[in-house]
C-alpha cells in the first residue's frame, strides 16, 4: 500500500514540477494576490479611524491588514489546489492510465489517496511560498510585511501546517472523488467555479468578521476555512485578541470536517472504482 | 509450446450493457499455457468488452470466467498478480521518461528496486528504447510510445499478456516490429498471449487458435489452417481460349480428382477441389490428353479473408464502414475503457 501510493505521489509531483511555468506560477500567483489584495486594498487605514478602538480586535490579532490577510492567502492557495485536484483524474481516465492501474495488483484507495497527497505536498509548498514572501515584503521600501509575534516557534509552524494539512486533505477528499466520479471535466470546472469564492468570501480569509453584514457572520463563523485561518492567526501572532475561538476549538472544527469530507470522499471514491 | 492445461476458462459469459446490448452473449472459450489465442472480429463484436472482463476491469453480467484458475469477479487481485494487459490506447505518462515509466509500472507490481533497475534494462533494449529511455514520452513518436507501451506491460512477467488490437492504427513498419516482438515472446519464454485484432493478416501470423467473434458470439474456433480448410477447398484457375461446356464435362470426368465446384468465369475454367497439390497435376494431364491448350494456370489457397466471409456472411471492411456513422476504425480512439460504461 505504502510503497505503490509512494510512487504514484512521485509520478503526480513529477508531473508537476515538469509542467512548463510551474516554478514561475508558484511565487506569481501569490505575489499577485498579495500585492494587489493586500497592499492596494488596505481596508486597515479605514478601520484606524475610529477612536478607542484596538484594531487588533479587528484584524484577528494583527496589528495591519496586510498580516491578517497574508494568512489567509495560505488557505487560498490550499483551497485552489485542492478543488484541482481531481481534474487529472479525469485526464488519467481519457488516457488510460487509470484503467492500466485498476489492473494493476494495487489497493484500489492507493489512487485517491496519492492524489490527496500530492495536492497537499504542492499546496503546503506554495502556502510557505506565500508566507516567506509576505515577511519579505517587510524589506521592500513603501510595502509592509506580515509581522509573525517575536515569540513564533517551530511548534506554531507545525500547527500551521496542521490546520493546512487538514484543510487541503478535506477538500481533496471530495475533490479526487468526484475527479473519479464526473466523466468530464466540463462538469467538474463547473462544480469548482461554483465552490471557490463563495468558500472563500464567506470565511474569515481575506474580509475580518467584525466587517461583515450580520447574516454573512452567521455563515462565516462556521466556514471551515475560518476555523483555519482562525487558528493560524493564534499561533503567527500569539494573541487570543480578535479570535473566533480558542485554537484547541478551531482544531476540533477543521478536524470534525475533515473526518466528514474525508468519509464521503472514500465512499464515492470507492463506489466510483468498483467494477461494474 | 502449448500445452494442453488451460489458462483461461470462459464458459457462458455474458454482458449486457443497459438497453440490451448483448456486448458479449454466452461466450464459451478455453486457452492453453502457451498459446498464441487470437479474437478475431470487427469493431463492436465484443473482443475489448471480453478482455475488460477477463482483466478484472468490468464485471460480467452472467457466465464464468477464471483466468490462473482463479474467478475474475471472486477473486480479482490474485488475476491481477498474474496477467499484463498492453491496452489499444497509448496509457504511457507523457510527462515522464520512458524508463520512468516503466520503473512506476515495477512498483505498482512490487517487484524490488535493484530487480526493477535490471528488467527496465532489458525491456528498454528489447523494445529498441535503451537510447531514448530520459527522453519525455511527449517527444516520443507513435510507434516509440506503442513499443514502450509493449514493455510497460512485460515488466511483472505475467503468466498472461493481453494484447488488444496491438496494432491498431500503426504504421506498417511498427506493425511488423510488434509482430516480431510477440513471435519472440512466443519463442523465447512460456507466455500465453491472448490478442485481439481486426486485421485478418495480424490473426493468420501470429495465433495458434483463433476465435472468430461477430455480434458478441465466438462463431467459430480453431486454428488458422483448420478454419481455412473449413471454407472449403482450393480453387484452380485454368485458363484456355475459350471455356464452355465441354471443358467442364471433361473436368467432370478426371479420374481422381473430387470435384467441390466447376464453373467458368470468361475464359477461366474455376475448379474447386480440396487438395489442389494432388488435383493439379491430373488436371493438368486431362486438359493435355483432350489437346486444350493451357494459357495460364493459377491456385488459390483459402485465405482467413474467405473464411471470415463464409462465417459472417460479411468481409471484415464492410463492418467498418457500416457502422452507423462512427470515424473509422483505422484512428486510434482515446478514452476506449470509458465508452463501454
Amino acid at each position: 500500500m505504502l510503497g505503490e501510493t509512494y510512487a504514484l505521489v512521485i509520478r503526480d509531483l513529477r508531473r508537476w514540477y515538469r509542467t512548463p511555468g510551474q516554478i514561475i506560477l508558484v511565487f506569481t500567483t501569490p505575489l499577485m494576490w498579495l500585492l494587489l489584495f493586500g497592499q492596494a486594498f488596505n481596508i486597515g487605514k479605514l478601520a484606524q479611524d475610529a477612536p478607542g478602538m484596538d484594531i487588533r480586535e479587528v484584524f484577528g490579532g494583527a496589528t495591519d491588514y496586510f498580516s491578517f490577510m497574508a494568512v489567509g492567502q495560505t488557505t487560498f492557495i490550499i483551497l485552489f489546489a485542492s478543488l484541482f485536484s481531481g481534474v487529472s483524474l479525469i485526464w488519467d481516465r481519457k488516457t488510460g492510465f487509470l484503467a492500466k492501474l485498476q489492473v494493476a495488483p494495487i489497493p484500489r484507495a492507493s489512487i485517491p489517496i496519492s492524489r490527496m497527497t500530492s495536492t497537499v505536498v504542492k499546496s503546503l509548498l506554495q502556502a510557505v511560498v506565500v508566507l516567506v514572501l509576505a515577511a519579505a515584503f517587510a524589506f521592500i521600501p513603501g510595502l509592509s510585511g506580515l509581522k509573525f509575534s517575536q515569540d513564533f516557534g517551530i511548534l506554531d509552524a507545525l500547527g500551521i501546517a496542521v490546520f493546512l494539512i487538514l484543510l487541503g486533505l478535506s477538500l481533496a477528499a471530495l475533490f479526487v472523488a468526484l475527479g473519479l466520479i464526473v466523466k468530464s471535466e466540463e462538469t467538474l470546472f463547473g462544480l469548482i467555479n461554483l465552490l471557490n469564492f463563495p468558500l472563500m468570501f464567506t470565511s474569515s480569509a481575506l474580509i475580518p468578521i467584525a466587517l461583515m453584514p450580520d447574516w454573512l457572520t452567521a455563515v462565516a463563523r462556521y466556514n471551515p476555512i475560518t476555523f483555519v485561518v482562525d487558528g493560524m492567526r493564534q499561533l503567527v501572532f500569539h494573541t487570543s485578541v480578535g479570535a473566533e475561538y480558542s485554537v484547541g476549538v478551531d482544531l476540533l472544527g477543521i478536524t470534525v470536517f475533515a473526518v466528514l469530507m474525508m468519509t464521503l470522499g472514500a465512499v464515492l471514491a470507492r463506489k466510483a472504482l468498483l467494477r461494474s | 509450446m502449448p500445452s494442453e492445461n488451460s489458462v483461461i476458462k470462459v464458459q457462458g459469459l455474458e454482458k449486457i450493457f443497459p438497453g440490451d446490448v448483448r456486448a458479449v452473449d454466452s461466450v464459451s472459450f478455453d486457452v492453453r499455457e502457451g498459446e498464441v489465442f487470437g479474437f478475431l472480429g470487427p469493431n463492436g463484436a465484443g473482443k475489448t468488452t471480453t478482455i475488460s472482463i477477463l482483466n478484472t476491469l468490468m464485471l460480467p453480467t452472467g457466465g464464468k470466467a477464471e483466468v490462473l484458475g482463479e474467478d475474475v469477479v471472486t477473486q480479482a487481485s490474485k488475476v491481477r498478480k498474474g496477467i499484463g494487459l498492453v491496452p489499444q490506447d497509448l496509457t504511457s505518462d507523457e510527462e515522464l521518461t520512458g524508463r520512468e515509466n516503466i520503473e512506476l509500472q515495477s512498483k505498482l507490481y512490487h517487484i524490488p528496486s535493484a530487480e526493477a533497475a535490471k528488467r527496465t534494462d532489458e525491456l528498454l533494449s528489447l523494445v529498441g528504447l535503451t537510447d531514448s529511455q530520459d527522453r519525455i514520452v511527449k517527444t516520443y513518436s507513435g510507434g516509440m510510445k506503442k513499443r514502450l507501451e509493449f514493455a510497460t506491460g512485460l515488466v511483472h512477467k505475467p503468466k498472461i499478456l493481453f494484447l488488444d488490437e496491438p496494432t491498431l492504427g500503426l504504421d506498417v513498419q511498427t506493425r511488423t516490429s510488434i509482430w516480431e516482438h510477440i513471435r519472440k515472446l512466443k519463442s523465447e519464454t512460456n507466455m500465453t498471449i491472448f490478442l485481439t485484432t481486426h486485421y485478418l493478416e495480424e490473426a493468420d501470423g501470429l495465433c495458434d487458435r483463433i476465435a472468430i467473434i461477430d455480434h458478441g458470439k465466438i462463431i467459430a474456433l480453431d486454428t488458422p489452417d483448420g478454419l481455412k480448410k473449413a471454407v472449403g477447398g482450393d480453387v484452380i484457375e485454368v485458363e484456355v481460349a475459350e471455356c464452355g461446356m465441354d471443358v467442364l464435362e471433361m473436368i467432370k470426368t478426371i479420374k481422381g480428382v473430387f470435384l467441390l465446384e466447376g464453373k467458368c468465369t470468361g475464359s477461366k475454367a474455376r475448379i474447386k477441389v480440396p487438395d489442389s497439390n494432388a488435383a493439379l497435376p491430373l488436371i493438368l494431364e486431362s486438359f493435355w490428353n483432350k489437346k486444350i491448350a493451357v494459357l495460364n494456370v493459377a491456385v488459390k489457397k483459402p485465405s482467413l479473408d474467405q473464411a471470415f466471409l463464409e462465417y459472417t456472411g460479411r468481409e471484415l471492411r464492410d463492418e467498418d464502414k457500416s457502422n452507423g456513422g462512427r470515424p473509422s476504425v483505422s484512428a486510434p480512439k482515446r478514452g476506449r475503457f470509458r465508452r463501454r460504461k
